[in-house]
C-alpha cells in the first residue's frame, strides 16, 4: 500500500489531494449551489423555487439600482487603478534610487497593515465638511472647501483616493520586487548611450517592469471590484447611492432583502465582468509582449 | 481462536448492557433557554437579573442571552436558523414578521398566551405583533417620533416655541442655521439621515401628520403620489435648496449641539441625556410634527417571539409570560424595567402605568401625549418594508439632490414599491392599524 502510495505516478496526486479537496469543499461546492440560487426565488427560510433566468433578467433590464452599482464598481476600479499604478510605480522607482529603501517601503506598507475600518474613520474625520482636518486647511489657505464624501459627485472620488493611499505599500513592494529583478546592466548600457533617468524610465524600467505592471494591474481592479468595506464604513453607499458599489448591493440583496437568489445572480454577472475584463487586460498585455502570467 | 471470539463477544455483550442504562447526568441536563435580543449588555441587565430569579424557582432550566446588534440582527437570525443554531426566543422589529411568518420561522402562541397579550396590552400594540388574524408573539418597546428641538438655540435665534408647521421650521430653521467661510454647515437649522429610518420615517410621520397615510389600508398599495406626499416632499427640499441642512449634518449631530431640529423617536433619550448631562431639560424640546394637516406621527414596535424549530417552545412562552408579568403588586415586569431604564415606552397596559413615574420628566411626557393621541398611528407590517424603505430613501434624496422633481421621484417611488407589494402572496398580507393607545389597567 504504502509503496503503491509513494509510487510516482501515484505521489504527486497524494500531495495535491489536500488542495483539490478544499478547493472542492470551499469553492467548487459553493460556487455550484450558488449558480443553482441564482435561478431560484429564496429568501433563506422557505424553500427555493424555481425561476429560471428571471433573476439574470430583472437585474439586467429592470433593476436600475444595479446598473448604478455596476457604474459605481467600475468607477472605483478604474479610478483605483488608473491613480495607484502610476503613483505606486513612481515612489517605487524612487525608493529603489533612494537610501533607507527598507524604511520607506516599511512606512509605505503601514496603510496595509491597518485595519480597513480604522482606516475608514480617520479619513472620515479628514474628509469632513466642516470640521475636517483637509477643509480646514484649505480654508486657512483661502480656498473653497468641497463636499468630500456628502456630495453625489464627488464621494466617489475621494472613496476612490482612500483605497489609493490604502493600497500603496502593496503595489510599491510588488513594484520593488520587480525593479530589483532588472538587470543593472540595462541602466548602464542607457547611460553610455547618453539617456536621461526619465528616458531610461520609460524606455528600460517601463518594457521590463510590463509582467509586474500587468499583475499588479489586475489583481489591483479585482480586488476593487470585490470590495466594499470602505464604502460601508466612509459613507454607507451614499449620499444617494452614489458610492454603493455591487458588493454593497449583493449584501443588501442577500442580507437586508432577503433575496439570495437575486443577489447570487448579481453575483455571477459581476464575476463574469470580471472574467472577461481581466481577460481583455491579458490580452492586451500579450499583444505588448508579456507572456507571464 | 475460539477463546478471542467469545471474549470479543463478551466484551461487546458488557457494553450493549451499559450502554441501555439510564445516564444519571443525561437525566439531570438542564433545559436551556436560548434569548436573542438587540439590547448590550448595560441596557439588558434588568433582564438578566430576572432570568437569574426565574432559573433560582424553575430548577432545571438554564437561561442564556445573546446579543446581535441591531443592523444584523434579522442576518443573525436567519444564518443560525440555516445552521439550526438559533435562538428560542427572538426580540423582533414587526416589520420582519411577514417574511418570517411566511417562512414559517415564529411560533403561533400558546391559547393563554393569547389571551394575556390580549386582556393586559393596548389593541395597537397587539396588531402590530399580528398578520393575518394570528397573533405571533408579546409586544415590548413603543418607538414613536416627535420633532425635537434645542430649545438655546432657538432661543438664540429668537424663538421661544417650536414651529407648529413646516413653514415656521423653514423660518426658525434659517435663523438657527450657520455657516463657516467655505459655506459649510457648522449648525444646521435641521437635520436628515444618515440612516433610512431618518429619512423614511420622518417622511411616513410627516404623511401621517397631514393625515394621509403612506400606504393604502390592504397594503397593497402606496399613497405616495398623492398631493400630500408631494407637498411634503417638496417643503424638505426648499430645506436643502435654502442651506438650511445638507447631507453633511445629521440626526447623530443633534447631541453635539449642531443641530437646531430634527425628528427623533424617543429611545434617543439616553443618547441625548448622556451628551447634555444636567443641561438636558433646559437644552432638549419636544413638540408634535410640524404640519398643515389635522396632526399625528407613526410609531413602530418590537414584539418577542419564539423561533418555531425552538424544541423547548412551551417553556419558552412561560418563561415570556413571566418575564412580562409584573412579579411584585403594583411593579413593573421584567420588560418593562429594562425599557423604562432606557426610557423606552410600551404597550403592556400595566407597564405603562407604572412607568408613569420614571416617565415624568417633560421629554417623555411629550412622547407619551403623542403615543396617547389619536394621531399616534402604529407603522404598518407592510411586505419587505426594508427594501421599500431604502428605494423611498433613494428617491426621497434625489428630490433633495434637486436631481429629481419631488413629483418625479415619488412617482417612481411609487412604481418601484409598487412592482414589490405585487410580489406579496395573498393570503400574508398584514393588517394596517391605528389608534390611540390607552393606558391603565387591562380590562
Amino acid at each position: 500500500m504504502i509503496e503503491w502510495i509513494s509510487s510516482k505516478r501515484v505521489a504527486p496526486y497524494v500531495f495535491i489531494a489536500p488542495v483539490i479537496i478544499l478547493g472542492l469543499l470551499f469553492f467548487a461546492v459553493p460556487l455550484s449551489y450558488s449558480a443553482y440560487i441564482s435561478l431560484t426565488d429564496w429568501d433563506s427560510m422557505s424553500t427555493p423555487q424555481w425561476v429560471g433566468l428571471k433573476n439574470y433578467s430583472y437585474l439586467l433590464t429592470e433593476d436600475s439600482f444595479f446598473f448604478s452599482s455596476l457604474v459605481n464598481t467600475f468607477y472605483f476600479a478604474f479610478g483605483m487603478m488608473a491613480l495607484s499604478v502610476p503613483i505606486a510605480l513612481t515612489v517605487a522607482y524612487v525608493i529603489s534610487r533612494s537610501r533607507y529603501q527598507e524604511f520607506w517601503r516599511a512606512l509605505y506598507w503601514l496603510p496595509m497593515i491597518t485595519n480597513t475600518v480604522a482606516v475608514a474613520y480617520i479619513w472620515k474625520f479628514i474628509l469632513s465638511d466642516s470640521s475636517g482636518l483637509l477643509n480646514r486647511t484649505l480654508d486657512v489657505l483661502g480656498l473653497p472647501g468641497p463636499n468630500w464624501l456628502t456630495s453625489p459627485s464627488l464621494s466617489m472620488f475621494s472613496v476612490v483616493v482612500v483605497a489609493v493611499w490604502v493600497s500603496l505599500g502593496h503595489n510599491i513592494l510588488l513594484f520593488a520586487a520587480g525593479l530589483n529583478d532588472i538587470d543593472e546592466s540595462y541602466y548602464e548600457a542607457g547611460k553610455l548611450d547618453g539617456a536621461h533617468p526619465l528616458q531610461m524610465f520609460w524606455h528600460v524600467t517601463i518594457p521590463l517592469l510590463r509582467p509586474t505592471i500587468l499583475f499588479v494591474m489586475i489583481t489591483n481592479f479585482i480586488t476593487a471590484l470585490s470590495s466594499f468595506a470602505l464604502m460601508l464604513v466612509l459613507t454607507e453607499g451614499g449620499p444617494v447611492r452614489s458610492t454603493t458599489v455591487t458588493g454593497l448591493y449583493l449584501y443588501e440583496m442577500a442580507f437586508a432583502d432577503l433575496r439570495l437568489g437575486r443577489a447570487s445572480a448579481a453575483a455571477f454577472v459581476l464575476f463574469v465582468l470580471i472574467l472577461l475584463i481581466s481577460l481583455a487586460q491579458l490580452r492586451l498585455f500579450r499583444r505588448g509582449g508579456v507572456v507571464a502570467y | 481462536m475460539a477463546k478471542r471470539r467469545a471474549a470479543s463477544l463478551g466484551v461487546l455483550g458488557v457494553i450493549s448492557v451499559v450502554a441501555t442504562l439510564p445516564i444519571p447526568a443525561a437525566a439531570a441536563a438542564p433545559t436551556i433557554i436560548t434569548v436573542a435580543a438587540h439590547y448590550n449588555s448595560k441596557q439588558v441587565k434588568p433582564l438578566l437579573d430576572c432570568f437569574r430569579t426565574y432559573e433560582a424557582g424553575h430548577p432545571g432550566t438554564r437561561i442564556k442571552y445573546q446579543q446581535a446588534s441591531y443592523s444584523d440582527f434579522l442576518q443573525t437570525i436567519l444564518t443560525s436558523r440555516a445552521s439550526r443554531s438559533s435562538a428560542d426566543i427572538y426580540n423582533i422589529y414587526s416589520v420582519w414578521a411577514p417574511q418570517l411568518i411566511s417562512a414559517g420561522a415564529l411560533d403561533p402562541p400558546p391559547p393563554d398566551v393569547v389571551s394575556f397579550v390580549k386582556s393586559g396590552y393596548d389593541t395597537a400594540a397587539v396588531d402590530a405583533a399580528t398578520l393575518n388574524g394570528r397573533l405571533y408573539g408579546i409586544p415590548t418597546a413603543l418607538s414613536i417620533y416627535q420633532l425635537v428641538y434645542n430649545k438655546k438655540l432657538l432661543a438664540a435665534a429668537g424663538f421661544r416655541t417650536a414651529p407648529k408647521t413646516w413653514k415656521d421650521v423653514r423660518r426658525v430653521g434659517a435663523a438657527v442655521t450657520r455657516t463657516n467661510r467655505q459655506g459649510n454647515i457648522l449648525v444646521g437649522g435641521f437635520a436628515f439621515g444618515p440612516s433610512a429610518a431618518n429619512v423614511v420615517h420622518v417622511f411616513y410621520s410627516q404623511m401621517y401628520a397631514a393625515g394621509v397615510p403612506p400606504y393604502a389600508r390592504d397594503l397593497r398599495s402606496t399613497n405616495l403620489k398623492s398631493r400630500a406626499a408631494v407637498q411634503i416632499l417638496r417643503q424638505q427640499a426648499e430645506l436643502f435648496r435654502d442651506r438650511i441642512t445638507s447631507n453633511s449634518i445629521s440626526v447623530r449631530d443633534f447631541a453635539a449641539g449642531a443641530v437646531g431640529m430634527a425628528v427623533m423617536a424617543n429611545w434617543q433619550k439616553d443618547t441625548l441625556r448622556s451628551a447634555f448631562g444636567d443641561a438636558f431639560e433646559d437644552t432638549v424640546g419636544v413638540a408634535p410634527i410640524p404640519t398643515d394637516g389635522p396632526g399625528g406621527t407613526m410609531f413602530y414596535s418590537f414584539f418577542w417571539s419564539v423561533d418555531s424549530g425552538s424544541r423547548v417552545k412551551r417553556q419558552s412562552w412561560d418563561l415570556l409570560k413571566w418575564l412580562n408579568t409584573a412579579q411584585t403588586a403594583g411593579g413593573l415586569s421584567c420588560t418593562g424595567q429594562m425599557l423604562a431604564g432606557m426610557g423606552d415606552l410600551t404597550g403592556n397596559t400595566r407597564d405603562l402605568a407604572g412607568m408613569e413615574r420614571s416617565l415624568a420628566d417633560p421629554f417623555s411626557q411629550r412622547y407619551l401625549a403623542a403615543l396617547k393621541s389619536r394621531g399616534a398611528m402604529t407603522q404598518p407590517n407592510l411586505w419587505r418594508q426594508a427594501e421599500a424603505d431604502r428605494v423611498l430613501q433613494y428617491y426621497i434624496e434625489r428630490a433633495w439632490a434637486g436631481t429629481m422633481t419631488p413629483a418625479a421621484a415619488l412617482t417612481a417611488a411609487d412604481a418601484r414599491i409598487q412592482a414589490i407589494l405585487d410580489e406579496q402572496p395573498a393570503t400574508k398580507g398584514s393588517r394596517s392599524t391605528s389608534r390611540n393607545l390607552k393606558v391603565g389597567a387591562a380590562e
